[in-house]
């Protein structure tokens, strides 16, 4: 695919994930308690091949836009440069026995199961332990936080696992 | 040089990284900060036309609520309209005791009517000077059971929508869609018909972004309306149905029910008007102050279709009468 296209394909998926999460997935609560971060799919879903600084740019602009809409000042944008900044440490870690393929993508029908699974639940921990603790600014309540987020990882996680399930292609070769 | 490059281009990664990161925890931090441009919030012209398109859009999905809540609300209205007529009937008279005769001997607790119409039958009919002109009275709104100006060039009542709102948030905001060309400004003080909201933050033209009382850093100058002491109103940050009521001093007495009102101390809001009332309350043995817990007025989960804008009235003559603020009080304008 030509790099205009990409880059066209990337704008679009950014518009997609923020406009679907202002409008739709952020009303949602589980349990009164989790809050469901599906914009985090953006960034997680990145090729693996983009360039870090442009994963942090990126990273950066998404959190930003959704700081605006939730008057968070730039704790999302916190939150998800982190996560752009360890998605690469992360991808190396579960690097599989011969290295990458140039058509590999995070995409559960082609890394497996095991492989994905391992991928989305430490990053989306690493974020929601992160924004959740950064945005109380103390450990007053341990408890109620760390409910918190393992709610919200359950949910963010069987999100994006639908997302995967619905959206990418089963066959490798492709995009 | 190239060394230089060679070193920036190694490590574009980490450098990059720690600047977007001090630059997202920087608007983090100064975020709950007054009087900062309203382009990183929700006040945003963008933002706050994405958002209200949404509330267009979820209305539709609520109107079954929104139908019920206005017919509660309508019929709660005419029963103030129209009084049952026996709602304010009282006895004239009370049986106090007999006299030697045995007739029993009534005290008349008004001007007996035979009397006041034979006494003082005014020669000149027509309109009672004493009787308020009913266009000199301004029209006033029941918030909060506090009666607050509707009409007052002053302090401008401004009604609102909302467009936004969040409970879970260790800071929650919510969002208006009125803005400085509704005349709101920042520092106003939020109501619903309950009582208390929030006050506002920052305001764009058309929206506004609005401290909720469910805010960390949100304090409210209130006061026990049974006997007038003085405290202050904070979230704990935990349950959004309740609030601690601060500063009550150990020797005071306090009922369960007991209703907690904004003091006006702080200019925010007006006198009188309802944030909660007492729940619970606790003696801990290493405060000097009373832990009480109030359960808010306003139930912030079932989003109030709307809300006013005002601030309190001008301390009055009969206001500064009152003894002066306790310095331990904190002040609500000076939010940072």
């Amino acid at each position: 695919m030509s790099v205009v296209g990409e880059i066209l394909r990337q704008l679009l998926r950014f518009g997609l994930y923020a406009g679907i999460q202002v409008l739709l997935v952020g009303q949602l609560s589980l349990f009164g308690l989790g809050w469901c971060f599906l914009y985090l799919g953006f960034v997680l879903f990145l090729p693996l091949r983009t360039p870090i600084a442009l994963q942090l740019l990126l990273g950066f602009a998404l959190g930003l836009a959704i700081d605006i809409s939730y008057d968070t000042g730039g704790l999302h944008a916190a939150a998800a440069v982190l996560l752009a900044y360890l998605r690469p440490w992360v991808l190396r870690l579960l690097t599989p026995r011969d290295g990458y393929d140039a058509q590999d993508t995070v995409n559960v029908h082609q890394m497996g199961w095991q492989w994905f699974l391992v991928y989305l639940l430490l990053l989306v921990g690493v974020h929601h332990a992160v924004y959740f603790f950064l945005e109380l600014g103390s450990f007053q309540h341990p408890l109620l936080t760390l409910a918190k987020v393992g709610v919200s990882v359950v949910f963010t996680s069987v999100a994006l696992l639908i997302v995967q399930l619905l959206f990418f292609p089963v066959r490798r070769g492709r995009s | 040089m190239r060394n230089l490059v060679a070193f920036l281009l190694r490590y574009q990664g980490v450098m990059l990284f720690v600047l977007l990161e001090v630059a997202s925890l920087f608007l983090f931090i100064t975020n709950s900060s007054y009087q900062r441009a309203a382009f990183f919030n929700s006040a945003n012209t963008y933002a706050g036309a994405v958002l209200a398109r949404r509330t267009q859009v979820s209305d539709y999905f609520k109107l079954d609520e929104l139908n019920r809540q206005l017919l509660a609300d309508n019929a709660q209205l005419r029963q103030q309209l129209y009084p049952p007529d026996f709602t304010y009937r009282e006895a004239d008279s009370l049986p106090v005791g007999r006299d030697t005769l045995g007739h029993v001997i009534y005290r008349h607790l008004r001007p007996d009517p035979s009397v006041a119409l034979a006494g003082p039958a005014s020669p000149t009919p027509g309109p009672n000077p004493k009787q308020p002109n009913a266009l000199a009275r301004p029209d006033t709104l029941l918030l909060g059971s506090a009666k607050v100006a509707a009409r007052d060039a002053a302090y401008p009542l401004v009604p609102a929508r909302i467009l936004n709102n969040s409970l879970r948030a260790v800071d929650n905001y919510l969002t208006l869609n009125v803005g400085e060309a509704d005349g709101v400004q920042p520092g106003l003080g939020v109501m619903s018909a309950g009582g208390v909201v929030g006050q506002v933050k920052s305001v764009s033209a058309h929206y506004a972004t609005v401290f909720s009382l469910l805010h960390s850093k949100m304090a409210v100058a209130a006061k026990i309306k049974r006997d007038g002491t003085f405290g202050s109103v904070k979230w704990p940050g935990d349950d959004y149905s309740h609030a601690l009521l601060d500063y009550i001093p150990r020797q005071n007495r306090l009922v369960v029910g007991d209703s907690v009102v904004t003091s006006g101390y702080n200019a925010v809001f007006p006198e009188g008007v309802l944030v909660g009332t007492v729940e619970s309350f606790v003696k801990e043995a290493d405060k000097n102050f009373w832990t009480v817990k109030l359960r808010l007025a306003v139930d912030l989960a079932a989003l109030p279709t709307c809300t006013w804008c005002t601030t309190a009235p001008a301390p009055s003559a009969t206001r500064s009468k009152r003894p002066s603020r306790p310095p331990s009080l904190p002040r609500l304008s000076r939010l940072k």
